[in-house]
């Protein structure tokens, strides 16, 4: 790399090109990132290229968007703001606490946003006066709301049935089209894009950031600047938070898990140095952009979600190398004032532009391969004369707005399921059921999930599918008020849904596949538990976390059962394992030491389950009877040892394989509203009730039957 | 002795909040003080503190690593994988650690080499690998396990008393050489003030990527230690495992700034964060506020370090 002097010798004195001053930090290799990204996911599909999927876009960027915009502010400063995530889920529970005690639904959410200021304010406060560093504030904080919100909460209660207006904020479209938060986050990316660029703040934000002693010396009031960048910050973030209540209909304590992480990806990939001092608004903008067309880009084209995560990662790596190795100036972060010099140093070695190019084409090409990839996926199982008939089509399809206009009767029935999680090995034991069906059947199947339950993230993925026009949407949802409306719309479009395995509202979808109700879980949970204890005695409870609103169900029922049932029962502590065997272990350990007189514990999480057993097994207490929810393959050797007495499950692998079938029945007309009974292949005949398709009652796996069963 | 105190200040503050939280139990809960109990607390917090004392290293040489949550379970995915095709348990080991020290370097090059923060090249490297095992593994666990993998075969009371001898001798001797010899003293100093560092004739670059590399080792071993305790793996471990190392490294006083730290601050950090659950449990008190008072006391304790220090600099 070139000397710094040498550098700014050769830079001619005077005004930067308009170039350099709009985008002084290679935002422009984003740029060019994102044509690569719209003109190979333009070919990969042709809905891609429409107003509508820009628009669904700029819809699910807003919140992100809004936490990126805040952070660019606090990183310019130098500093960073870990708890903008957590922030949300501490003013969504604010947001819903404070409307269900009366208060006006706009005067809580502006409570909401005044508390996430002052939030903010605090941060400000520790990090300029008592000089405590931000990274650590800001960790400590961010378990500090999320643990509030909790707690305040109970981690379970969610609040739900707002009025009407609130939610329009966040799910309907001005005249028809164009999406309310869209509005609301443009009118305020333009008022803090003058604050940070044209503004004296703005500035000072910078040099604060360049070097806060300097700025001490030059006049900028140092503290209060800073301050005002974190509360600036907290606000976005709680103003984020009201808009996801509103966009998913519910408010809830897990809101915004995890979101700060994309955030901050954002705004270091739209050119902001974490370092400080360097950073425009716009590229933030570009940077929020590349990230979430990547994402949107690989959802319409069917890819699973973690193909996007992998790129997002390389997409990280390859665009801050290259824009790192075009400057002289950081190419040596460790001295802090030579970032100080112009930031128009926009020389170029014939070497350096070689390398950008190489970059580009390096990132186009990685695009071009996922491509390339996941066009030969899609259409793998098809036949050529279905292909050719595709591609056919395609050009057709460009464009029309209606899902039914698109579909010519060639084309292979496309059914998408969605799990609720998909690392969790209960769905996964469920995949094996649906790639069965679909290969019977002939039809394709996508399947896609957040790793970890995640209302927001579901409803992304099924936003997706409405935009590529799947034929069938299947969910398992995650919140049902939060997948219902996006399950309405899809039906709106012409898509037939159902929902299976975790209900939606009964208005947004045909059939429920039915494989267990709540109540029938809860119950026999509990007659289980009952029973092993001999009627008479303390239970504890293992769940996955304590907002995760099946498992709240279930322990609903198990509770009332016991009550009305089991009156000798008495219900000693309810611990959450996080969906984390390490964790379940810990808990049940702690469960029998710290309750000496339980006698049954009752695991609701596939992985805590075996994590119950091992614990039981290690302090060799045969004294307590442990049951509960999971998969047979992973408990099978405990159940052997008697460690596990039972399992409480149904036919997963047939849940799978029934939902694809009716998905495929429901799609050619042969499952119609009024059926009584539905013939399912491997199956047989099932019975329908009403609008729901029985799977069977929930099984009870036991030392005796357990090797019958291979998932 | 006062000099002894304000010099420890953060010691002896973090084992009298120790002290304090270990006797809470004393009201009216049975069954805390027993040999058991805290022999489970430290088996279950031994993978922390074997990656918080590498992590103390990586910020002490002015670097962060938020990818070692999944650095841990693709070191936990690739043992169990090693064992299953046969090899023989002590290649499994050395294969795992070798793997975790490709990891951890590889992180050091991108930050030491390609120039990307920290913060953001692990940041990218944490979603690489996570979505990896994703892909790679579709959610499924890593079951049918050989006999030898839980506990290297040995009988579990056997193994846990290997276990912590193992994991304290490691510590103890990482805690010493960091300290003591000038291998050590040179990640202090690179972290201090990198230029200084370079005058006097260490490489920065070489230190940052052997600090990393360090880690990854150290992240590897935590991961042997915690999935050999189960006869399967499962592939969704080791989700805000960072948060918990650097939460425990800085509560232990550790600069994130760089250049100041010490393993003994950082081992009483874990003991601390690492306890509070389970004595929560004793004391049946709800876990819904579990993670605020975790959050609080994180505050309180970086607070009243930084609050100690000035009063200390003034007088």
């Amino acid at each position: 790399m070139v000397d710094k002097t040498s550098a700014s010798a050769a830079t001619p004195p005077g005004r930067p090109s308009a170039f350099a001053r709009w985008l002084p930090n290679a935002e422009w290799v984003l740029l060019l990132v994102l044509l690569a990204e719209a003109v190979g996911f333009g070919l990969a599909h042709p809905r891609f290229l429409t107003l509508d999927n820009g628009f669904e876009i700029a819809r699910l960027a807003a919140e992100v968007g809004l936490l990126a915009f805040g952070l660019t502010f606090v990183i310019k400063t130098g500093g960073i703001d870990l708890s903008v995530g957590s922030m949300m889920g501490l003013t969504a529970v604010t947001l819903g606490g404070a409307w269900s005690l009366g208060l006006p639904i706009w005067l809580a959410a502006l409570l909401a946003v005044a508390l996430g200021g002052a939030g903010g304010a605090l941060h400000g406060l520790l990090i300029t006066r008592l000089r405590v560093p931000p990274l650590i504030v800001t960790l400590g904080t961010f378990s500090l709301y999320r643990g509030l919100a909790e707690a305040l909460t109970g981690g379970s209660v969610s609040y739900t049935g707002f009025p009407a207006s609130f939610l329009a904020l966040g799910q309907s479209y001005l005249a028809g089209w164009l999406p309310v938060q869209l509005v609301v986050v443009g009118l305020l990316f333009m008022l803090l894009w003058v604050l940070l660029q044209r503004t004296v703040f703005g500035r000072e934000l910078g040099v604060i950031g360049h070097n806060p002693g300097g700025a001490r010396f030059a006049g900028v009031s140092v503290a209060s600047v800073t301050t005002r960048a974190y509360v600036l910050c907290g606000a976005c973030a709680a103003l984020a938070g009201v808009i996801y209540v509103s966009r998913i209909g519910q408010a809830k304590a897990d809101a915004g898990l995890g979101y700060e992480l994309t955030a901050i990806a954002a705004v270091v990939l739209g050119g902001t140095s974490i370092n400080g001092g360097r950073g425009t608004l716009h590229g933030t903008l570009l940077g929020l952009l590349c990230l979430i067309v990547l994402q949107n880009g690989l959802r319409l084209a069917g890819q699973p979600s973690e193909i996007a995560g992998l790129l997002t990662g390389a997409v990280l790596i390859v665009a801050i190398t290259a824009s790192r190795f075009l400057f002289q100036s950081s190419a040596r972060p460790a001295a802090a004032d030579e970032s100080l010099s112009n930031p128009d140093e926009l020389t170029m070695k014939n070497s350096q532009l070689a390398l950008l190019i190489a970059a580009i084409l390096g990132g186009a090409a990685l695009i071009a391969v996922s491509n390339v990839f996941l066009a030969r996926s899609v259409t793998e199982a098809g036949s050529a004369a279905v292909q050719s008939a595709r591609s056919a089509s395609l050009p057709a399809s460009a464009g029309a707005t209606s899902v039914a206009a698109a579909k010519p009767p060639a084309v292979r029935t496309v059914v998408a399921l969605t799990p609720k999680a998909k690392a969790d090995p209960y769905f996964v034991s469920c995949k094996q059921g649906a790639d069965a069906a679909a290969a019977e059947l002939g039809v394709d199947l996508l399947w896609d999930a957040p790793t970890d339950p995640d209302p927001a993230k579901q409803t992304e993925i099924v936003e997706a599918w409405i935009t590529r026009g799947v034929d069938v949407i299947a969910a398992s949802c995650a919140s049902p008020e939060a997948l219902s409306s996006v399950l309405r719309k899809a039906q709106e479009r012409g898509i037939k849904v159902i929902s299976w395995d975790a209900d939606a509202k009964s208005d947004a979808r045909g059939f429920f596949v039915n494989q267990a109700t709540a109540e029938g879980i809860g119950s026999t949970l509990a007659d289980e538990g009952a029973r092993l204890a001999g009627g008479k005695g303390r239970y504890a409870i293992i769940t996955a976390s304590l907002t995760d609103s099946n498992q709240n169900e279930w322990i609903k029922f198990i509770k009332a059962r016991m009550a009305a049932a089991y009156p000798g029962m008495e219900l000693a502590a309810v611990q959450p394992s996080d969906g984390q065997r390490d964790k379940a272990m810990t808990e049940a350990r702690n469960i029998v030491r710290a309750y000496p007189d339980v006698k049954v514990i009752i695991a609701v999480a596939a992985p805590a389950v075996p994590g119950a057993a091992e614990a039981l097994k290690q302090e060799n207490r045969r004294d307590v009877k442990l049951t509960g929810l999971s998969v047979p393959s992973l408990c099978k050797s405990y159940v052997h040892d008697d460690w596990i007495q039972s399992i409480v499950l149904w036919n997963t692998q047939d849940l799978g394989y029934l939902t694809v079938r009716a998905s495929a029945a429901v799609q050619d007309g042969t499952l119609k509203p009024g059926a009584t009974s539905f013939s399912a292949g491997r199956l047989g005949s099932l019975k329908v009730e009403g609008d729901q398709i029985l799977l069977g009652k929930p099984f009870i796996f036991n030392a005796a039957n357990i090797d019958g069963f291979n998932f | 002795m006062t000099s002894l105190l304000r010099r420890h200040s953060r010691e002896a503050a973090l084992l009298s909040a120790i002290a304090a939280l270990f006797l809470l139990p004393l009201f009216g809960v049975n069954g805390f003080y027993a040999v058991s109990t805290f022999r489970s607390l430290a088996i279950d917090n031994l993978p922390v503190l074997l990656a918080a004392a590498g992590m103390t290293l990586v910020i002490v040489a002015g670097q962060i690593d938020i990818s070692i949550g999944s650095q841990f379970v693709v070191g936990g995915i690739a043992a169990g994988l090693l064992a299953k095709s046969g090899l023989p348990m002590p290649f499994v080991v050395l294969a795992t650690i070798a793997l975790g020290a490709v990891l951890g370097a590889l992180n050091g090059l991108l930050v030491a080499a390609a120039r990307i923060p920290a913060i953001i090249a692990t940041l990218a490297t944490m979603v690489l690998l996570r979505n990896g095992v994703l892909r790679a593994t579709g959610g499924d666990w890593i079951q049918n396990l050989p006999a030898g993998f839980q506990w290297f075969g040995l009988p579990s009371g056997v193994a846990q008393v290997a276990y912590l001898a193992a994991a304290a001798a490691l510590f103890g001797a990482f805690a010493w050489a960091m300290r003591n010899t000038s291998a050590g003293r040179a990640f202090y100093a690179v972290g201090c003030d990198h230029e200084a560092a370079r005058r006097i004739g260490l490489n920065p670059s070489r230190q940052v990527v052997a600090a990393f590399a360090v880690l990854g080792v150290a992240t590897a071993v935590a991961a042997l230690l915690n999935f050999t305790r189960y006869p399967t793996i499962e592939t969704n471990a080791g989700l805000g495992f960072e948060l918990k190392v650097i939460a425990a490294v800085v509560v232990g006083g550790t600069a994130i700034t760089g250049g100041r730290g010490s393993p003994i601050g950082t081992l009483l950090g874990v003991i601390l964060l690492g306890s509070i659950g389970t004595v929560f449990t004793f004391l049946h008190v709800n876990p819904a506020w579990e993670k605020a008072i975790q959050g609080a006391i994180l505050l309180v304790a970086v607070v009243a370090d930084t609050a100690f220090r000035k009063e200390s600099a003034r007088g």
